[in-house]
C-alpha cells in the first residue's frame, strides 16, 4: 500500500473521531475499506496505465483546515449567483432565487441529516473509482443544490472553488450535489483556481442529477496553476429526456486526472460532451470519460481536443458502453490531439463496448499536424509558418470555445488560450 | 513582371506541366484557357509554392527575383497572390484575425508600420462592404460555412487589402452563377491597373466576357499550345477543345 | 434477434471429421522431463534443449494474461499431451511416396494439394498433423530458387545457424506466458528462408490439423526474407469437431530484411464449439514481423474458428521506410469469444502501417478488437492509419473495439476510425421482396463488409474465404 494511505489513515481516523454523526462515520468507513483495499495503480492498472501517481506519494498530505482567504475566478459584469468555496469551505454566497436551496453537509440539522443520508447512499453505491471512494473516507464538506421543479433560472449558479495559499501540503476533499428537477432548466459553472504557491492535492466530486425533461448546461474548469494535483470526478445521471451540455478544460498544475461518468437512465437522454486539454511544461492531464447507455433512444456527442506542449503528458480515455437493451442509441466520439515538441506526448484510447445491434456508434481519433491545405492558405496570404502554426494551433482549440453558449465563460477562457499561444500578435483579439 | 521560361512540374511522380513558357508584364491580363486537366490550376500552385508540387524544371523569374528560390509565405509577400479555386475553410480562426495577420506580414515585408487595430477594422469593413460581404462575415471562421460565392467575395476581399502585384485567379467563376460572377468581376476589373498583372485561369470563356484580357493562351498536355489576342476565346467557345488535341497530336 | 435471422445461422462445422491413424502420444503433464522427452523424440541438439528450458523456467513464473476481452476456463498444463504423432511418422519418410497414404488423405479431403501434379499445386505445402509435419511438397522446386521450405525439425538439424541466429529474435522466450510455453514444448511448424533478391517461385503455405484428442498443438513458425527477397505465405488449420476445449499456442516470427517483402495470409478454422458453446480451440497465438530498412510485412486474416482467440499479429517497424499492414476479418457466431487485432509498432523513420480490422459478431459471441499503435520518439514522419469496422447480427452478441493509440513524435500522424452497423430484418426484408433469400443477403451483406480484406488474400484463398464466411454464417441470421 502507498504512502498517501498511510497518511491517510490518520486524517480518516481523526476526522472519525471528531463526529457524533453515526450515519457518516459509517458511510466514511466504508468507503476507507474500499480505499484500502483498493491495489494502488501501477502500470499494468489499466485505467492508470499511462498516469503514474508518484507525485501524490512524495508530500505528508494533512486534511485542510479552514483558514485561508481567496478570490478565485470573478466573471466581471456577468450577471450570476455565485458560490465560493475557499478550500473547500463555503464562505460566501449571492442570494438565491426561489426554487433553489443550498444545503451543507457540515451545517446540517436533523432533518438535513437525514435527507443527506438518503441521498448519498443513493448514489455511486457500488463505487470503486480509487480517488471517489477516497473522497467518501475523506468527506468533511458537501455543497447540495437543488432545483425544485419547473424553476427555469435566469442567471447562471457560479461554484468558484479555490484554494488559498494556507492551504500548502493539504489536501481537499470536497463534494457537490446537483439536483435539477422535473422541467427545470439551469447552467451551472464551476470554476477550479487557486491562489497557492505550495504543494496542494484537491479531490473534488460532482455529481448531477437530472430529472426527467431537466436542462443543464455545465462548465467544469479546472485552472489551477503551479504545484496541483487535481483528482476528481464528475458523475452525471440523466432521466427521461433530460438535456446535459458539458464543457471540461483544463490546464495548468502538475496532475490533473478526471473521470467523467455519464449515464443514461430515460428514453430520449440527450449528451453534448465537449473537452479541452492543453499540458505544457511537465504537466500531466488524463480525461478518462465513460458514457453508459443503460436504456434506448438517448443521443451522445462528445469532442475532445488537446495540445500538449514541451514535457508535458495528455491521456485521454474515451469509452462508450451500450448496454444490452440500448438499441437505437446515437453516440459519437472525436478525440484529436496535437504535439508541439518531441518531448511531448500522449495516450489515447477511444473505446467502444457494444451489446445492442440496432445502434449508430462511431469514434475517431488522431494524433497529427494540422491540416497542410490549412497552413498552404496562411502562407499563401503571406504569413510567416511559424506564425501561422501558431494561429491554426489556436484554432484547433478555438473551434471548441466558439461554440460555446455563454458569451463571459469564453471570455474568461479565450485570454488564458491565447497567453498559451502568444507567439503570434495575430491572435490579438479584434471586434 | 513574371517570365516563365520552360517550366516543367510533377504531383506525385506525375508529370502535370511540360515546358511551359509565359511572358507577363505589368499592365497586362492574361487568361489560360484549356480543357479539364491540362495542368491549369497546377500551374497556379506551382507558382504559389505549394507543398507536393514538384518543379523538375526550368524558370519563373518574378520582378527580378527566381520565384522558386522562395518560400510560399515569401512569395506571396513579394506580391504574387493566389486566388483559390477551393478557399478552405479554418474553423477556430476569425476571419478578422487571419486578414490582420497577412495584412500585417505583407506591409511588414515592405517596410511598412502595421496597421493599427481601429484602423485595420476600418479598412477591413469598407472593402467588406465593396465586395458584398456582410460585416459579421469579418467575425466568422475563415470561409467557415461561407457558400461557394461568399468563399470567392472572400478571396477578393483579400485581394483588395494585400495590393499584390500579380493576381493569379483559379477558375474564379467556377460554381458562380451570373449575379455573383459580375461581383467579382467588378471587384477585380477595379484592381486592374498599370503597375498590376493579372493572370485569369478559366475553362469557360464567359468569364473573359466581364474581364477582358489582354491575352489568351490556351494551355494543353502541359504546355502553351496557341497564343492569342480575345478573339482565341471566342473561336474557343465555338469550336470546343477537341480541335487543340488534333492540333498538338 | 428475431428468430427469421437466427434459422439462418446453424451450420455444420465441415471439417469436424477425425482420422483413424494410430498415435504415439506421451501421457499428459509438463515438466522438465516432458520437454527433454519431446527434445529427444525430435533428436535436437544440446543448444535447443537448453533454449527450451530456459523457456519452461520463464514460464513457471508467469501468470496467465487476463486483460484480454474473453471469458473461459483457464487450460490445466498437466492435463493435456504436449507432443503426439502418427505412428507411421516414428521413422521419418524420406519422401512424400513413403508417407502413410490415410495422412495424405486427410488433407486430401481438406482441399489441399499433396500431389505436385495436382491443378492447383502452384502452392508448396507443409502439412502439420498434430505434433509432427507430415511432408512437405515442392521443395526441390524450391530447393533450386535457393529456397528452405521444411519443418522446423529438419530446419534445427540442417540449418542450425540461421535457426540459431533468428529464433526468439522476435519474440522472445519470456514475451508472454503462451509464447513462453511455446518457446518449452513446440513440436513442429514450418521454417522458411529466402535469400537476397529472390523472389519466391510459388506461393508456400502450412496447412495444421489437430486430430488426436486431449493434446495440446504448438507449433513455431519461422520465416526469414533476406535482402530484396519477396514471398507470400499462406496458412490453414482444422481440428475435428470435440466436447473438450483444445490448446492451440503458436508463435510465428518474421524478419523482413532490408527491402524484403512478406505477405503473410492465415485462414484459421479451427473448430469453434457446438451450439452450446461446448468444445472448440482455445487459439492462444503470438505473431510478430520485424520490419528492417524499407522492407513490408503485410498480415491478412480471416479467422472463423475457435472458441477462444487471443491472436494480435504484430509489426515492429523497426527499419527507415518500413511498412506494416494488417487486413483482418474476425468472425464470431454462437458462444465464440475473439479479442484480435494488431499492434504496430514504429521506430523507424518515415514508417507507415495500415489497419483494417472487420468484426462481424453473430449469436451470442464475443468480438474485439485490440490494438496498439506506438510511435517513439524516433519515428520521425510516420503514419498510421486504421479503420475498425464492427457488424453486428441480433442483439444477444457483443462487439468492441479497445485501439490504444500512443505517440511521443509531433511529426508522426496517427488516424483511427471506428464505426458499427448491422445486419436489419428491414434489410432482409427488402432483400426477400426482391426475390433473394435471406441466407444469400447475409452472405452479400457480409461479404461486402469484408471486401477490402478479401482483395488482400491471394487469389484461391479470397474465394476459399468467402465460401467459410458463409458456411460459418449458415443459420446466423435468427
Amino acid at each position: 500500500m502507498a504512502v498517501v494511505s498511510m497518511q491517510a489513515q490518520n486524517a480518516h481516523q481523526q476526522l472519525q473521531a471528531a463526529t457524533d454523526w453515526n450515519w457518516l462515520s459509517n458511510w466514511r468507513a466504508l468507503g476507507w475499506e474500499r480505499f484500502s483495499n483498493t491495489p494502488w495503480p501501477t502500470r499494468k492498472t489499466e485505467d492508470w496505465k499511462y498516469t503514474p501517481l508518484r507525485s501524490l506519494t512524495n508530500t505528508d498530505w494533512q486534511l485542510a483546515a479552514p483558514s485561508g482567504d481567496a478570490q478565485g475566478v470573478d466573471f466581471d459584469d456577468w450577471s450570476r449567483m455565485t458560490l465560493t468555496l475557499v478550500d473547500g469551505q463555503l464562505v460566501d454566497h449571492d442570494a438565491l432565487p426561489e426554487g433553489v436551496s443550498v444545503r451543507l453537509l457540515s451545517k446540517a440539522d436533523a432533518q438535513t441529516r437525514g435527507d443527506f443520508e438518503q441521498r448519498l447512499s443513493r448514489t455511486l453505491a457500488g463505487e470503486r473509482q480509487l480517488f471517489n471512494v477516497f473522497n467518501q473516507a475523506m468527506l468533511t464538506e458537501a455543497v447540495w443544490i437543488e432545483i425544485a421543479p419547473g424553476t427555469v433560472l435566469d442567471k447562471p449558479l457560479h461554484l468558484n472553488q479555490v484554494i488559498s495559499s494556507a492551504a500548502t501540503e493539504r489536501v481537499i476533499p470536497v463534494r457537490v450535489l446537483v439536483d435539477v428537477g422535473d422541467r427545470a432548466e439551469a447552467t451551472l459553472v464551476e470554476t477550479f483556481s487557486n491562489d497557492a504557491s505550495g504543494a496542494v492535492f484537491i479531490n473534488p466530486v460532482t455529481e448531477l442529477q437530472l430529472a426527467a425533461n431537466a436542462r443543464l448546461r455545465h462548465y467544469h474548469l479546472l485552472l489551477e496553476e503551479g504545484d496541483v494535483r487535481h483528482l476528481g470526478s464528475v458523475h452525471a445521471s440523466l432521466g427521461g429526456y433530460a438535456n446535459l451540455d458539458s464543457f471540461h478544460m483544463a490546464l495548468g498544475g502538475t496532475l490533473k486526472r478526471k473521470d467523467l461518468v455519464v449515464e443514461h437512465n430515460g428514453s430520449g437522454a440527450e449528451l453534448t460532451l465537449n473537452g479541452v486539454y492543453l499540458p505544457r511544461g511537465q504537466e500531466h492531464i488524463d480525461y478518462h470519460t465513460t458514457l453508459e447507455h443503460c436504456v434506448p433512444h438517448c443521443t451522445s456527442s462528445e469532442v475532445f481536443r488537446g495540445i500538449v506542449a514541451d514535457r508535458a503528458k495528455a491521456v485521454f480515455n474515451g469509452r462508450i458502453h451500450i448496454h444490452k437493451d440500448a438499441q437505437k442509441t446515437l453516440a459519437e466520439l472525436s478525440n484529436k490531439n496535437l504535439l508541439t515538441s518531441h518531448q511531448a506526448e500522449v495516450d489515447t484510447k477511444p473505446e467502444l463496448e457494444i451489446y445492442a445491434d440496432d445502434v449508430k456508434c462511431a469514434h475517431g481519433a488522431t494524433v497529427a499536424q494540422r491540416d497542410d491545405s490549412a497552413l498552404f492558405y496562411f502562407l499563401a496570404r503571406g504569413i510567416r509558418r511559424e506564425e501561422a502554426e501558431v494561429m491554426l494551433n489556436f484554432a484547433f482549440i478555438n473551434e471548441l470555445l466558439d461554440g460555446l453558449a455563454d458569451a463571459p465563460v469564453r471570455d474568461l477562457l479565450q485570454p488564458l488560450l491565447r497567453e498559451r499561444f502568444a507567439q503570434g500578435a495575430a491572435l490579438e483579439p479584434l471586434a | 513582371m513574371l517570365k516563365i521560361d520552360n517550366l516543367a512540374a510533377q504531383v506525385e511522380d506525375k508529370v502535370i506541366l511540360r515546358g511551359l513558357n509565359l511572358d507577363v508584364k505589368a499592365g497586362e491580363v492574361h487568361a489560360i484557357m484549356g480543357p479539364n486537366g491540362a495542368g491549369k490550376s497546377t500551374l497556379g500552385h506551382v507558382l504559389a509554392g505549394r507543398a507536393g508540387y514538384e518543379v523538375t524544371g526550368g524558370s519563373a523569374d518574378f520582378d527580378g527575383q527566381s520565384l522558386f528560390d522562395l518560400e510560399p509565405e515569401e512569395r506571396a509577400q513579394a506580391g504574387l497572390f493566389l486566388a483559390f479555386q477551393y478557399p478552405v475553410e479554418i474553423p477556430g480562426v476569425s476571419n478578422m484575425e487571419f486578414l490582420k495577420a497577412s495584412v500585417d506580414a505583407v506591409r511588414a515585408s515592405r517596410g511598412q508600420e502595421a496597421l493599427s487595430s481601429m484602423d485595420f477594422i476600418k479598412l477591413a469593413r469598407e472593402k467588406c462592404q465593396a465586395v458584398d460581404l456582410p460585416q459579421d462575415f469579418l467575425k466568422r471562421g475563415v470561409n467557415e460555412g461561407f457558400s461557394g460565392g461568399e468563399k470567392k467575395r472572400n478571396e477578393l476581399l483579400q485581394m483588395m487589402l494585400l495590393e499584390p502585384k500579380l493576381c493569379i485567379l483559379d477558375e474564379t467563376d467556377s460554381g458562380l452563377d451570373i449575379d455573383a460572377l459580375q461581383v467579382v468581376a467588378n471587384g477585380v476589373n477595379a484592381l486592374r491597373s498599370p503597375d498590376r498583372a493579372m493572370i485569369v485561369v478559366t475553362h469557360y470563356q464567359r468569364l473573359l466576357d466581364y474581364i477582358v484580357p489582354d491575352y489568351v493562351h490556351v494551355l494543353a498536355k502541359g504546355k502553351i499550345v496557341k497564343s492569342g489576342g480575345r478573339e482565341l476565346a471566342l473561336e474557343l467557345e465555338k469550336q470546343g477543345y477537341g480541335w487543340i488535341d488534333e492540333e498538338v497530336a | 434477434m428475431s428468430e427469421n435471422i437466427d434459422q439462418y445461422l446453424k451450420s455444420e462445422y465441415a471439417a469436424g471429421w477425425t482420422t483413424d491413424v494410430e498415435s504415439l502420444t506421451i501421457p499428459p503433464g509438463l515438466n522438465e522431463d516432458v520437454i527433454r522427452l519431446i527434445s529427444a523424440k525430435k533428436q535436437e541438439p544440446e543448444w535447443m534443449l537448453e533454449w527450451r528450458l530456459q523457456a519452461f523456467r520463464a514460464w513457471l513464473e508467469m501468470e496467465e494474461p487476463n486483460w484480454a476481452h474473453v471469458k473461459y476456463a483457464k487450460p490445466d498444463f498437466q492435463s493435456l499431451s504436449y507432443y503426439s504423432s502418427p505412428k507411421s511418422m516414428e521413422e521419418r519418410p524420406k519422401s512424400l511416396d513413403e508417407v502413410d497414404p490415410e495422412l495424405l488423405r486427410t488433407y486430401e479431403k481438406l482441399g489441399i494439394p499433396v500431389h505436385e501434379q495436382e491443378v492447383l499445386a502452384g502452392v508448396a505445402v507443409d502439412m502439420v498433423f498434430d505434433s509432427v509435419s507430415v511432408g512437405t511438397t515442392f521443395r526441390e522446386k524450391l530447393k533450386d530458387a535457393g529456397v528452405i521450405f521444411c519443418s522446423i525439425s529438419e530446419a534445427i538439424q540442417e540449418y542450425p545457424e540461421l535457426v540459431k541466429k533468428y529464433l526468439g529474435s522476435v519474440v522472445p522466450q519470456k514475451d508472454n506466458f503462451y509464447a513462453a510455453l511455446n518457446s518449452a514444448v513446440f513440436s513442429d511448424g514450418s521454417f522458411v528462408y529466402i535469400p537476397k533478391g529472390v523472389r519466391c517461385p510459388m506461393e508456400l503455405s502450412t496447412y495444421f490439423r489437430i486430430n488426436e484428442a486431449k493434446t495440446g498443438q504448438f507449433e513455431r513458425t519461422l520465416l526469414i526474407a533476406d535482402e530484396g527477397s519477396h514471398v507470400s505465405y499462406l496458412e490453414g488449420c482444422t481440428a475435428p469437431m470435440r466436447d473438450e476445449n483444445q490448446l492451440h499456442a503458436a508463435v510465428v516470427e518474421l524478419v523482413a530484411l532490408d527491402d524484403a517483402e512478406i505477405k503473410y495470409s492465415t485462414v484459421q478454422n479451427w473448430y469453434p464449439g457446438n451450439e452450446e458453446g461446448e468444445g472448440g480451440i482455445f487459439n492462444f497465438v503470438t505473431k510478430r514481423g520485424m520490419a528492417h530498412n524499407r522492407s513490408k510485412i503485410s498480415w491478412t486474416q480471416v479467422e472463423t474458428g475457435s472458441a477462444v482467440t487471443w491472436k494480435y499479429p504484430s509489426c515492429i517497424l523497426k527499419g527507415d521506410d518500413s511498412i506494416g499492414e494488417f487486413y483482418s476479418v474476425a468472425l464470431t457466431s454462437n458462444y465464440q469469444q475473439a479479442d484480435t487485432g494488431t499492434k504496430m509498432i514504429h521506430l523507424g523513420k518515415n514508417t507507415r502501417s495500415t489497419i483494417i480490422a472487420k468484426g462481424i459478431s453473430a449469436k451470442r459471441s464475443e468480438n474485439a478488437y485490440r490494438g496498439l499503435v506506438r510511435m517513439n520518439p524516433g519515428a520521425e514522419g510516420a503514419r498510421n492509419y486504421t479503420q475498425c469496422d464492427s457488424l453486428l447480427i441480433g442483439d444477444q452478441c457483443g462487439a468492441h473495439t479497445f485501439p490504444y493509440i500512443e505517440s511521443k513524435n509531433p511529426t508522426a500522424v496517427i488516424e483511427h476510425e471506428a464505426t458499427t452497423s448491422k445486419v436489419s430484418d428491414d434489410q432482409l426484408f427488402l432483400c426477400q421482396q426482391r426475390g433473394i433469400d435471406p441466407e444469400k443477403a447475409v452472405s452479400m451483406i457480409v461479404n461486402g463488409f469484408c471486401k477490402e480484406v478479401f482483395k488482400e488474400l491471394p487469389m484461391e484463398f479470397a474465394v476459399e474465404a468467402g465460401k467459410l464466411l458463409e458456411v460459418s454464417l449458415e443459420g446466423a441470421v435468427g
